[in-house]
């Protein structure tokens, strides 16, 4: 056996060596087309703390493109490591925010916060984030209350079914909001189509410490989740404490769902996909796969980010659209081996 | 017992829209062209709604799309759902003579309907300022205001000709029509906002695409367009639109910005195929005049 749970030093050097490649390639390539050594130069001036060269590549480069990738590469962390949890958690490699209908649930928090102007006078988007993880939680706590009473394993698949019919329900829920929301409407219809066209350096710091406070806790739940994907009851058995590790779980997703919804709107399939693809490269075991999961998602989101900004250029697509385009048939994918394996 | 209930139902239902075809039909009498009297009128776009006040025809008005607004007084008028939710009863309930509405937005289904209960239909979908002369004078003649269609169509005339012959020497402009926040949207080709910027002189820095299009950040800095045209409306949150435009990272060095050229024109007189186009292009005129002049 080799070192077990453990990454070799190599891995870990070539995940980090892949996400900083990602993000390179992420900034050198966009809409517009910048020379390499250009983009390098505003890149090197702008860690360094130097002002401009070229003004323009600054404005595109450094102020455009730089918070978006970091903002995409948190993003695709924080949602593939709340999937990869969530599919441990209920030993089902179908969960996932989207899925579970729990970004539905988040959304729907936004849309009444910005319906119903909840705001919090220090903090001016902070209404919107704290509603969207609120609401992400109620969602979970919901759709897994339901699927106990039907199932109690919650590995089936009734629990995804019922994650669907919750997202339609919210669907027409959101849809009689902005009905009555009168002149809103207009807003929040644009704003449930999910954009990262906006995105701040003070977005990807709100992703940067959500992540490390609420990934840090999924990560130290590793053990714990290694014992969940057995079984539940196999969990109790080893000793863990199976009431507080969901709570943390539950709590520490929805918080990870809920803000990155309130950042980018819903980005549809990411916390499917990147635990799917990273599970062929090191295998199930969750010790080394959460931490390669964080890479994998980040590497996945700002690759499909460039997707979306460079594709038809100069148009743009909804990030939404590449994702669920590739998570669509990944979904199937994992279904048609999932029944393969019951023949 | 219960199928015969429903079976009495449906037939009542049928009296009643014969009924209802029947007295419409009689309230019209065949109004195909000329008969202005008491003449009614549901105008479920907001671009044929302008018209008709614009041709003294306001007071024909007995319905409007929810989405009609202008001008202010036209709130006066009930409204009935338009676009996809268009409710053929409602408008039939109204007993209107004749019915405007756009060919995208309503469909031939629910004109059919409407023909079949004594409506006369008028559709038109202009999508160029000549298109929007054919459609004034097509109404004119509807409403028996013929004579006034002719000199709105004259007055927007000598509005563009005048407007034309004062053209600026080349300059760049980016029309936004919704704010960086849900992603940016703008216009080329084939919009009535990318043919005024050729009446003004300007060129639109994304006439290289066709109708509304969402497009990257990056591409708005790197055009660096010396004009900017906002439609975006204000919801009466956060910063009002030429505020975010200039207050945008990464846009300080685009010239327009750095002149402070943005215009707002938050009343869909570029976006509507009507009379107010003329207003729309005398503003983007005045407004680039007055930039270059200093």
């Amino acid at each position: 056996m080799v070192e077990r749970g453990r990454y070799r030093p190599v891995v870990w050097v070539l995940f980090v060596v892949a996400t900083l490649a990602a993000v390179v390639v992420c900034l050198s390539l966009g809409s517009v087309r910048v020379p390499l050594p250009d983009a390098a130069r505003e890149v090197g001036r702008f860690l360094t703390g130097r002002p401009a060269f070229d003004k323009t590549v600054w404005s595109i480069v450094v102020t455009v493109r730089f918070p978006r990738v970091l903002v995409a590469g948190l993003m695709g962390a924080s949602l593939s490591v709340s999937g990869c949890a969530m599919q441990g958690l209920l030993k089902n490699p179908l969960a996932d925010g989207t899925t579970l209908g729990i970004s539905s649930g988040a959304g729907l928090g936004a849309v009444i916060a910005i319906a119903f102007g909840i705001q919090i006078p220090a903090l001016p988007f902070a209404g919107t984030t704290i509603m969207a993880a609120a609401f992400s939680f109620l969602s979970l706590l919901v759709i897994l209350t339901l699927a106990y009473q039907i199932d109690r394993s919650l590995s089936s698949n009734t629990i995804i079914l019922l994650g669907i019919i919750f997202s339609m329900f919210i669907a027409s829920l959101s849809s009689i909001i902005i009905t009555f929301a009168g002149e809103k409407a207009g807003t929040i219809l644009f704003w449930t189509m999910g954009s990262l066209a906006s995105t701040t350096f003070a977005n990807a710091a709100l992703l940067f410490f959500s992540l490390l406070v609420f990934g840090g806790i999924l990560l130290s739940m590793r053990r714990e989740l290694n014992a969940f994907a057995i079984g539940e009851e196999n969990a109790l058995h080893v000793g863990v404490d199976v009431k507080r590790t969901k709570l943390l779980v539950l709590i520490s997703v929805s918080a990870l769902t809920g803000i990155c919804v309130s950042v980018g709107g819903t980005i549809g399939f990411v916390g499917l996909v990147t635990p799917h693809m990273v599970r062929y490269l090191v295998g199930p075991n969750h010790l080394r796969l959460m931490p390669a999961v964080l890479f994998g998602g980040a590497i996945f989101l700002m690759l499909s980010d460039l997707a979306a900004r460079t594709l038809f250029s100069p148009r743009e697509l909804p990030i939404g659209v590449v994702t669920s385009l590739i998570g669509a048939v990944i979904f199937v994918n994992i279904i048609v081996a999932a029944m393969r394996k019951v023949k | 017992m219960i199928r015969n209930n429903n079976k009495r139902a449906a037939a009542l239902a049928v009296v009643l829209l014969l009924a209802m075809a029947l007295l419409a039909g009689c309230g019209s009498g065949g109004i195909s062209s000329g008969k202005a009297e008491g003449t009614t009128v549901v105008a479920l776009t907001a671009s044929s709604a302008e018209i008709l006040y614009a041709l003294g025809g306001g007071d024909m008005l007995v319905g409007r799309g929810e989405y009609c607004d202008w001008p202010p007084e036209i709130a006066e008028v009930p409204t009935v759902s338009s676009g996809d939710e268009t409710n053929v009863e409602q408008i039939i309930a109204l007993k209107p003579d004749l019915v405007l509405m756009a060919t995208m937005a309503q469909s031939p289904e629910q004109a059919a309907q409407l023909e079949e209960a004594g409506i006369e239909v008028y559709t038109s979908d202009a999508s160029t300022i000549e298109e929007t002369y054919v459609t004034i004078e097509e109404i004119g003649a509807l409403i028996g205001k013929e004579a006034e269609a002719a000199d709105v169509i004259a007055s927007m005339q000598e509005t563009f000709e005048t407007v034309a012959a004062d053209k600026v020497d080349g300059g760049t402009i980016y029309f936004e029509v919704s704010p960086l926040e849900y992603g940016l949207w703008t216009v080329g080709e084939g919009t009535f906002m990318d043919e005024a910027a050729g009446l003004v002189g300007l060129t639109n820095i994304f006439a290289d695409l066709e109708g509304y299009a969402e497009v990257s950040e990056e591409q708005v800095i790197e055009r660096n367009p010396d004009y900017i045209l906002t439609i975006t409306m204000y919801y009466g949150e956060g910063a009002k639109p030429v505020d975010e435009l200039l207050a945008r990272s990464g846009w300080e060095n685009v010239t327009a910005i750095q002149n402070g050229a943005i215009l707002e024109l938050p009343n869909n007189e570029l976006s509507r195929p009507g009379p107010r186009l003329a207003e729309g292009v005398q503003a983007l005129s005045d407004f680039v005049h007055g930039i270059e002049n200093g």
